[in-house]
């Protein structure tokens, strides 16, 4: 099949960029999106042109790696998946498809479709961890969490770390992302230690950043390669304000 | 770790504090409402009732109250809104909605120009009503906030605009009302899908009604 694209290329972090035309011709069907794109390059490549930057890795859905918005959308048109599991059935034969990378003051474009995500890294740092006891390892099921428990805390711990919760959001927000961490964590014995701490600490480093707040529309939820239900940011929120209140943070 | 002043602007202390004043705001308006409702009652029972209000001591504690919460609500936002906007400096090419689930609708899009408006059209409301011509209730003593009111909405472009800012109040708590539960957190499998359809519910019945009273004001007044 044959489709054309509009993809943004930017030389460098400071250098403007613009949406310039590339066609893809005969790629097939069953392509994902990105090999699609390794199409492109290839032949790029090959006329001595410069590769489109864009990032991947697993390229099975797992690592939040890839994070390109298609045609308006982080991870194109598919629900509850990531750009790597796209696959170009999705399209039509002459469709036009944009391809740009996430938007936000947090997330600065490197170089095309690649941006640097580092901002998420420092909200890890900053309590997305766990205190743990030296020396031999501990028995698998020496503490007891109930079934519902663990369910809920597997759901939120299921982000990625993608991004494309921020890129969805018209604030460029991470509070999908954010709460997701502290929603795994908080809900878990393992993670009671630093709970209040955690919370207060992400939020602040959150806003430091650069992310905005959350007007709770709830696009965030709906691009989310892992579906994570923004009632994880009504649950932050929940932990704040016990924080403020019951922790005196 | 942090101060208290911290923790309200931060970007989860202001969505708290949004959400707090907002259904303060929201459950002012369900009153206001139902108080407004009276008018149907006849010239007698609505002045009476708006008597009872104006000669209550606690009124002006409260009017204070409420005045200092829509000032932090729309301080809040206004600020939130100016923040968000310099978290994506450089916007989209091209941006479309995400669908379900997502609950962005045009409502929840223009929330910072409903909100504008409403503060606009609230110092216009206060200033015709509140502060609007003292006309005495024949042989009551009292004041005959019945009259004023017809003789307000005698004119049809007043009419006019108080349907359409009510309009914009029913946009507003359409988005606002379970936003404002969210805010604060409170979420429940079963009852936030409840919740939401509530909201838009409360969004149009109040509005409605609101609008109701504009229009039969002008009937009413263009037959006496």
């Amino acid at each position: 099949m044959r489709l054309n694209l509009k993809i943004w290329r930017q030389a460098g972090p400071g250098a403007a960029g613009r949406l310039e035309d590339y066609t893809a011709s005969d790629v097939s069907s069953d392509m994902s999106f990105l090999e699609m794109l390794d199409v492109v390059n290839d032949s790029l490549v090959r006329q001595g042109k410069d590769a489109i930057a864009f990032d991947s890795d697993c390229r099975e859905g797992i690592c939040g790696m890839c994070s390109l918005v298609i045609n308006g959308v982080p991870h194109g048109p598919d629900r509850g998946t990531t750009v790597c599991q796209l696959h170009l059935r999705r399209f039509k034969e002459g469709d036009t498809i944009t391809v740009e990378p996430w938007r936000a003051r947090a997330f600065p474009v490197i170089k095309d479709l690649v941006v640097d995500r580092s901002a998420f890294d420092r909200i890890i740092i900053a309590g997305g961890y766990v205190s743990v006891n030296c020396g031999g390892a501990p028995d698998g099921n020496a503490i007891l969490i109930p079934k519902e428990i663990s369910e809920t805390a597997m759901d939120s711990a299921a982000c990625i770390g993608c991004g494309a919760c921020v890129a969805a959001c018209k604030n460029a927000s991470a509070h999908l992302f954010m709460s997701a961490k502290i929603s795994h964590l908080s809900l878990l014995p393992q993670g009671q230690v630093e709970r209040y701490r955690r919370v207060v600490a992400m939020i602040e480093q959150a806003d430091a950043d650069g992310f905005g707040s959350c007007s709770n529309e709830g696009e965030c939820e709906a691009v989310c390669p892992k579906e994570i239900s923004i009632s994880n940011i009504a649950r932050m929120t929940r932990e704040y304000v016990r924080a403020m209140l019951v922790a005196g943070k | 770790m942090t101060t208290r002043v911290r923790v309200f602007s931060s970007s989860v202390g202001t969505k708290l504090l949004i959400g707090i004043t907002g259904l303060a705001l929201f459950l002012y308006l369900v009153l206001h409402i139902g108080g407004n409702l009276m008018v149907f009652l006849g010239r007698d029972v609505f002045n009476q009732y708006s008597h009872m209000l104006l000669s209550n001591p606690l009124i002006p504690v409260i009017e204070i109250g409420l005045v200092l919460i829509f000032l932090l609500h729309v301080y809040k936002t206004i600020t939130m809104f100016l923040g968000n906007r310099k978290a994506r400096p450089i916007p989209y090419e091209q941006k479309k909605y995400a669908g379900a689930p997502s609950r962005k609708t045009l409502a929840s899009s223009t929330m910072i120009l409903s909100g504008l408006w409403l503060l606009v059209f609230v110092i216009i409301h206060v200033s015709t009503f509140k502060y609007g011509t003292e006309y005495e209730a024949p042989g009551t003593g009292i004041r005959d906030l019945y009259r004023l009111e017809l003789e307000n909405f005698s004119n049809p472009l007043t009419v006019g605009f108080y349907v359409l800012s009510m309009l914009v109040v029913g946009s507003h708590l359409r988005h606002g009302v379970a936003s404002a539960f969210q805010s604060l957190g409170a979420t429940h499998p079963r009852w936030t899908p409840r919740l939401l359809v509530a909201g838009k519910v409360a969004a149009a019945v109040i509005a409605g009604l609101f609008m109701a009273i504009a229009v039969w004001a002008y009937a009413t007044g263009a037959r006496s």
